[in-house]
């Protein structure tokens, strides 16, 4: 393993602890004498290095802290001093158990004292997710009102980060504001839903679309009916209306393309239930429909009816749904804003190219038929039904705020309705009481609830309607400290009481549900049970196996693999001509790597599934795409690999591959240091400021790497690169979406491949270099590719618990490793270590640390 | 969205510091002090979404000693007072006219399926800066659908719609409001600045139930309390003020929207005088060809057909024409523009010198709808101008480098905005 690993063995030796440090004292006597013979030639003053002999003994300096820190760090992992000192063993060995129990114990007493971290304000998803359980709005959006959340820890969860500012205020005044008014019922009575059916031949607005007839026909015994604008027309017209028309479509929804039903816009924003017909089909030259070999996978897209040029935001909403070659009928729900449409999204099909002849205007010509015909889906019929209202009218959500009292039409204010009360300043007062009741993540008393009533009399005495000076009051109650901010169950002393057993409860349900406690969680902290170990597993385990699980892990791994950026890159359409404006394929690689993750999680699956596993998640785009049997359907499966599978295990999912390679080529730099960072939890050091980033050469002439020759030969290159550098050659064989390859593709040497891409672009690159994914490792040890690479990893299993756990903590305390957290990690290792660190436990046994409790187990 | 509260902070901090107390005093004297140590800087965006004839804008060779290309001829008298720009775009801003949104966002992909807008340059500008005018932005447009498009988008990806009509502008700008609309307003603000009265209290007594660290923490929670009332006094006092006073007469609307060019003229006065006057320091232009008719190209000659169906010329003689002569009509406009600026003063700086205008368009060849090689002019602002900066055509430069020039130029400290790399090469202040 490369040295930067963190000694964490070395704080097991650590076993004295000083009582007294002063700069006096015996241990920094010998610190000094130790240091003095190994460190100060070069670490003085005027040396231009950083100064150690001014570096102060006190370690209640928060400065002086981190640096004595650092100077364990370099000297524990043998960084520190250079060979050319040679320190002995013993002397290192001393240097270590002095200044390491110091700093252990020192900050062990902070620890003690003030707890391990701070109270946190909420990030803006947590924020988001609060709203929408307190106020049961479950699909609100008032996140995009605030500013986004900073990162740093592979994480946006740290507190140290998590500032405020007027500007985030005045976003919380604004956000609550709005989300409050939603939540209250929008009209006085329900808006009567509409139901329409729309027949295949008003499935869509227009004739034809671009792309010509190879996109999109209409036909009658699975035979093109071709129709003019007007003759469309007259079918639409004719009474009784021809039911025997298919609507076929034969292309993906980007630019441009409009393909929505005739006449329809959402009159309300809310959700719409849709049921329609289809089948897979093929089209034939003769513009004749077969059925399709496979099923084809297609979504709806909510948009304005703006023609083919966008305006506003585009959503695919309702999922996925794969059509068969057999006609059948699919349900399911989409959300529209008021003034939408929805146009069908059929996923991973052709679009049509622009093609500029001179002296006419511009058209949209087809790719060319594969064999066996172009795929597409024929419908017949469609039907929707919504606005999809409560059961009950006023909606739950507007039952929070007002409680059971009844509307009345408006006279005054902003709301469309009034509350009728016979005394609104009671009313008031037991609304108010019973919405923070519920608002709370701890008892508030009396006293602290009063400013929030006070303002909402206030705001009543002035002459403002009931709702609407609840609503002022309910706001400030959400833009307050009370609601904005978590604390640490570790700066509470008291573990028996009820505020440490609620800020435990807010603590595991932000972590695992990105939200607040349920009733349960809430029942359980309020009975004082909830620190209990065997309470405390079961709850983990309820919440990993909630729906919930998906609120923690989308914001987790986004940071943690960073997922959130698998659309970062462009892939560059001159190599790669077939990954042209695929956004299925993408959707389709991050949902893999996001998923396996999960059932690490779920099923607890070894740690090592992070770099290797002897299956893999596939639907029918990722098959094909890693030269898999073909797989039919969107939905991932778990498909055994061969022995000899370059798949399997997190590491070589697309995903990864693409979010460390920059779409025009890979790196094995940025590679090895990302599985160093995220999978080993041993960031390299950033670069040297100096030295230009090395550039693949993608006109094929020179390989990656003789320019990365350098790294090896030049000594101060060679004490970082050499770590990371082998890790990412030995990746080499995947492109930049994680396709397995020999060669790398150039620009303008090697073998030529040319064709048509499915744009119907012209494309020519060449084969060009072979793939050298041999390395070696600083410590002599040859990988040759990645069945090596991967061996390698696996045996550093705990190594690779250790990232996970310590980025478990990161996240679920908002406060990174301390110097006195490093022993309870070696633990929390220790207790997964006889299991083969699974990954489930590894989350238990974070939780059920002094980390996370602030209790100690022993 | 890359800019953090922490930013927000120093900035409003820096912001007090340098113009805090102009806030304070009627529109006269502020303006006495507009002129005080940092200088005050302002922006005009223009963008006509359907462009340019490419063929036309572009000069051929670069540098200083350009020649100048058909369309700047009419601002060959200004030479010095801009700067022009070749092989700029958004990166995978693409989408023929869905990129018109993206203008000033810079926002990925108009088309796909994830797509939400984000924030505009000028929105950008005004949150960095705070509130310094009684508008902290005007969004105008010319024939524009406002429903559909603007040029300003909030943080959220939300769509401002654009003011188009040039009377309801003036009156706005200096026609004071009838007590109930001031009423109105100042009522939100009482009611917000109840609410944070009510969370300091309540809030404070959360904080004596905290440690020290916890405390520590939450003093910024405090300080942010009191920024943020202070700025609703001053959105207060803004209510309370009377508007500046101005020579010119209220404009009629022309209400004939193929008179585009006429409206634009109109709209473009209106704009210098919101600038000169302070009423903003920020104003976003949109032309919306695209939604424009037939219309009266030449004099009362009309087109032959619709701006949009003319920008696919297709290379017909006749709509090239039609076309070029549009093009060189909105040129002289922009030329008159640059000169009415540069004749007007305040203090002892020209409107134009404080003013960086921007023209541009999302388009760089509407004929066949691509969105690279965007025509791109800067005038104004202080900038060292008088050259053509030319980058590479086949693998253009982020507009965005630019638009992180005018921030910083703004005296706004960032080093990124939309798809920047950086501030844009050879453009110097």
């Amino acid at each position: 393993m490369p040295s930067l690993q963190l000694p964490i063995g070395i704080t097991l030796l650590l076993s004295t602890l000083c009582s007294v440090v002063r700069s006096d004292s015996p241990e920094y006597r010998t610190i000094q004498s130790l240091a003095s013979k190994y460190c100060y030639e070069c670490h003085s003053e005027d040396a231009g290095t950083r100064n150690l002999t001014s570096l102060v003994w006190n370690f209640d300096d928060p400065q002086a802290f981190t640096q004595w820190e650092n100077v364990f760090d370099k000297v524990a992992s043998h960084q520190m001093p250079p060979e050319e000192v040679s320190m002995p063993a013993i002397a290192r060995q001393d240097f270590l158990n002095i200044l390491g129990s110091t700093l252990k114990q020192r900050d062990r007493e902070k620890v003690d004292r003030y707890g391990r971290g701070t109270i946190r304000r909420l990030t803006r998803s947590e924020f988001q997710q609060n709203l929408r359980d307190l106020l049961q709005l479950p699909h609100l959006d008032i996140k995009d009102f605030l500013p986004v959340d900073r990162e740093s820890h592979n994480t946006n969860r740290v507190s140290e980060t998590l500032d405020i500012s007027r500007v985030q205020l005045a976003a919380y005044l604004e956000a609550t504001d709005a989300a409050l008014r939603q939540a209250a019922a929008s009209e006085l009575v329900p808006h009567k839903p509409t139901k329409i059916k729309f027949e295949a031949i008003n499935m869509f607005q227009s004739a034809g679309t671009f792309g010509g007839t190879e996109a999109m026909f209409f036909a009658k015994d699975s035979k093109r009916v071709p129709l003019s604008g007007a003759q469309l027309n007259e079918v639409r017209a004719a009474k009784p209306l021809d039911t025997d028309y298919e609507l076929a479509i034969f292309r993906s929804a980007t630019w441009p393309y409009y393909g929505y039903p005739q006449g329809f816009v959402a009159s309300q924003e809310g959700f719409y239930k849709v049921r329609f017909s289809a089948r897979a089909v093929l089209q034939t030259p003769e513009f004749e429909l077969i059925p399709a070999k496979a099923s084809i996978p297609m979504t709806f897209r909510a948009r304005k009816r703006s023609g083919p040029d966008v305006s506003g935001d585009v959503r695919a909403t309702g999922g996925t749904m794969d059509v068969q070659p057999e006609t059948g009928v699919f349900e399911t729900t989409i959300f529209l804003k008021s003034n939408e449409t929805f146009e069908y999204s059929l996923l991973g099909l052709p679009q049509p190219r622009a093609i500029n002849p001179p002296n006419a205007p511009l058209y949209y010509d087809f790719p060319p038929m594969p064999e066996g015909g172009h795929p597409g889906i024929a419908y017949q019929w469609l039907e929707l039904e919504g606005p999809i209202l409560s059961a009950q009218w006023p909606p739950d959500s507007h039952a929070i705020l007002f409680g059971e009292l009844p509307l009345k039409a408006r006279e005054k204010g902003s709301l469309p309705f009034q509350l009728a009360s016979d005394d609104p300043k009671l009313d008031a007062q037991i609304l108010i009481y019973r919405f923070i009741e519920r608002a709370q993540r701890r008892p508030l008393s009396k006293a602290e609830i009063q400013p929030f009533l006070d303002l909402t009399i206030d705001e009543l005495t002035a002459g403002n309607t009931l709702a609407e000076a609840l609503i002022t009051g309910y706001s400030a109650f959400l833009c307050s400290g009370h609601f904005i901010y978590t604390t640490d169950p570790t700066t509470l002393k008291d573990r028996s009481s009820q505020d440490y057993q609620h800020a435990l409860a807010q603590q595991l349900s932000h972590f695992l549900s990105n939200s607040r406690p349920t009733q349960a969680l809430t029942r359980l902290a309020q009975s004082k049970s909830l620190a209990k170990a065997d309470v405390l597993t079961q709850q983990v385990d309820l919440l990993i196996n909630a729906d919930t699980l998906d609120q923690f892990l989308i914001p987790f791994t986004h940071h943690w693999l960073d997922l959130k950026d698998v659309w970062r890159d462009e892939s560059d359409d001159r190599l790669y001509p077939e990954y042209r404006l695929n956004d299925y394929l993408i959707q389709s690689l991050q949902d893999e790597a996001f998923t396996t993750f999960k059932l690490m999680v779920r099923e607890n699956l070894p740690i090592t599934t992070l770099v290797d596993a002897d299956f893999v998640l596939v639907n029918d785009v990722l098959s094909k795409h890693y030269g898999m049997e073909p797989q039919s359907g969107s939905h991932l499966r778990k498909v055994e690999l061969a022995p000899d599978s370059p798949y399997g295990g997190l590491l070589t999912t697309g995903a990864i591959m693409k979010i460390t390679a920059n779409g025009t080529a890979t790196s094995p730099i940025l590679r090895g240091a990302w599985v160093m960072e995220h999978l080993l939890g041993t960031p390299p050091p950033p670069p040297p400021a100096d030295i230009p980033a090395a550039e693949p050469d993608i006109r094929g002439a020179t390989s990656l790497k003789e320019q990365l020759a350098r790294h090896a030969a030049d000594q101060v290159c060679s004490k970082c690169h050499a770590m990371f550098d082998p890790l990412g050659f030995a990746l080499e064989n995947f492109d930049i979406l994680g396709k397995w390859r020999s060669r790398y593709r150039s620009l303008d040497t090697g073998m030529e491949v040319a064709g048509i891409d499915r744009a119907g672009h012209d494309y020519k690159y060449y084969q060009g270099l072979e793939i050298d994914s041999q390395a070696e490792l600083p410590s002599g040890k040859q990988l040759d590719g990645i069945h090596d690479l991967k061996t390698h990893l696996k045996a550093n299993a705990r190594q690779l618990a250790y990232a996970l756990a310590t980025q478990l903590v990161v996240y679920s305390t908002g406060t990174p490793i301390r110097f006195s957290d490093r022993i309870e990690i070696d633990r929390i290792l220790d207790q997964c270590a006889d299991s083969g660190y699974r990954t489930r436990d590894i989350f238990h046994a974070v939780i059920q640390s002094r980390l996370f409790t602030g209790q100690s187990r022993d | 969205m890359t800019d953090t509260p922490q930013t927000f902070h120093t900035n409003r901090r820096r912001f007090l510091q340098a113009s805090g107390i102009s806030i304070a005093l009627p529109w006269l004297e502020s303006q006495a002090i507009a002129s005080s140590p940092a200088k005050t800087k302002r922006m005009l965006l223009i963008s006509n979404n359907l462009g340019v004839l490419d063929r036309y804008f572009f000069p051929e060779d670069s540098g200083a000693n350009y020649k100048a290309s058909k369309y700047l001829e009419p601002l060959q008298i200004h030479r010095s007072q801009f700067t022009v720009f070749s092989g700029l775009s958004h990166p995978y801003v693409e989408g023929g006219h869905s990129t018109e949104n993206c203008f000033l966002t810079a926002a990925k992909h108009p088309t796909g399926s994830q797509f939400r807008n984000t924030i505009s340059l000028d929105q950008y500008a005004a949150e960095s800066l705070g509130r310094q005018t009684r508008f902290p932005t005007l969004n105008l447009g010319i024939n524009i659908d406002r429903a559909n498009r603007s040029l300003s988008w909030t943080r959220d990806g939300v769509l401002l719609p654009a003011i188009d009509s040039p009377s309801a502008l003036f009156r706005l700008l200096f026609t004071n409001g009838t007590e109930a609309e001031r009423q109105a307003v100042i009522q939100k603000l009482k009611r917000q600045g109840s609410i944070l009265d009510t969370i300091n209290s309540a809030t404070n007594s959360l904080n004596t139930r905290l440690s020290k660290n916890d405390r520590r923490r939450l003093e910024q929670y405090f300080t942010s309390i009191r920024e943020l009332e202070k700025r609703l006094l001053d959105s207060g006092q803004w209510e309370s003020r009377p508007k500046p006073v101005v020579d010119e007469p209220p404009p009629t609307d022309i209400t004939d929207s193929a008179r585009f060019i006429e409206k634009f003229d109109q709209m473009l006065t209106m704009a210098r005088l919101a600038l000169e006057t302070d009423s903003t320091r920020i104003v976003s232009l949109m032309v919306d060809a695209f939604a424009t008719g037939v219309y009266h190209y030449e004099g009362d000659t009309k087109s032959m057909t619709g701006y949009h169906n003319l920008s696919h010329h297709g290379q017909r003689d006749e709509y090239l024409r039609q076309l070029e002569t549009t093009d060189l009509r909105q040129m002289a406009l922009l030329s008159k523009q640059i000169s009415t600026m540069k004749e007007t003063r305040i203090q002892d700086e020209s409107v134009l010198d404080q003013t960086m205008l921007l023209f541009g368009s999302n388009m760089g060849n509407a004929n066949t709808h691509t969105n690279t090689n965007l025509p791109i002019l800067l005038a104004g602002g202080g900038f060292k101008h008088g050259q053509h900066l030319a980058f590479d055509r086949e693998r253009n430069s982020p507009l965005s480098n630019l638009y992180v020039s005018m921030l910083q130029n703004m005296g706004i400290a960032t080093d990124q905005f939309g798809s920047s790399t950086g501030r844009l090469n050879g453009l110097n202040f």
